[in-house]
């Protein structure tokens, strides 16, 4: 059993994701899981090609696309961007080449 | 180690192994300061009538740290005087009775570290990403705090 904390180094792409495409409007991602939506996706991260500037629903219907049983949760996740808090929503995401994206379920800690 | 006395410090640790009062307070004890105040979260053994085994704890943990920081930060901006804080949070299993949070603050006067405390507490639950399941006879829990503003939220 994995010990809490201490993460894998990411896998390959998952499939369903599109090839680069040329490298100028995509770019590869690190996606992180969580908690619940660690459970639904079966992993805890792994590497992601998404279009560089993206709409965090956007960003989130690319990821349940590869995972389709991460939808039940949809509405009680947000992400975190290079370590920021974005909602699931219009915000324009733009991303960099190995960012780090993590899907955040409801929090619990103290 | 050093002994700057004089420069306030923010002690910030996630692990795995039992956590201790005694050391989360001999890091923040300063001979400027008059008060050393405490916060301990342990864990219950029941939830809504079922029996809770155990809990496990886990964490985003690099940006656990930074939102960590950045409460540290804030008591700083609205407790100015506060001295040291030290915020240990277990991750993994934690048996009941067993803490899975201690925070400490020290400042010269008492008012000061008791705010400072529960803010740090309040704001942890709010924003750092750490998440608890609770492990009871036949199933399991992942907890949701009423603190987050995005559990349960309508679209």
């Amino acid at each position: 059993r994995r010990s809490p904390g201490r993460r894998r180094r990411c896998g390959p792409a998952a499939e369903g994701s599109s090839p680069r495409d040329g490298g100028s409007m995509r770019c590869q991602v690190s996606v992180l899981y969580f908690a619940r939506s660690a459970e639904l996706a079966g992993l805890r991260c792994e590497t992601l090609s998404v279009p560089r500037e993206i709409t965090s629903l956007q960003l989130w219907e690319e990821i349940v696309k590869a995972h389709p049983r991460l939808a039940v949760i949809r509405d009680q996740v947000v992400f975190a961007v290079r370590q920021e808090y974005v909602l699931l929503g219009d915000q324009l995401l733009v991303l960099q080449p190995g960012d780090e994206v993590a899907i955040i379920p409801p929090i619990s800690g103290g | 180690m050093e002994e700057s006395e004089d420069v306030p410090k923010d002690f910030i640790k996630l692990r795995s192994e039992k956590l201790s009062v005694d050391e989360v307070s001999e890091l923040v004890v300063s001979p400027y300061c008059g008060a050393v105040s405490l916060f301990i979260g342990t864990t219950r053994n029941n939830f809504e009538g079922k029996k809770v085994i155990h809990l496990e704890y886990e964490a985003y943990t690099s940006m656990a740290e930074t939102e960590i920081k950045k409460i540290c930060r804030d008591v700083r901006q609205k407790w100015p005087s506060v001295k040291h804080i030290a915020v240990h949070h277990r991750l993994g299993v934690v048996p009941i009775t067993e803490a899975s949070v201690i925070i400490a603050v020290s400042s010269p006067h008492r008012a000061e570290s008791l705010e400072a405390v529960t803010y740090c507490i309040n704001t942890l639950k709010a924003s750092v990403p750490i998440w608890k399941k609770e492990i009871y006879e036949d199933e399991y829990s992942w907890k949701e705090n009423k603190e987050c503003f995005w559990a349960n939220s309508e679209k």
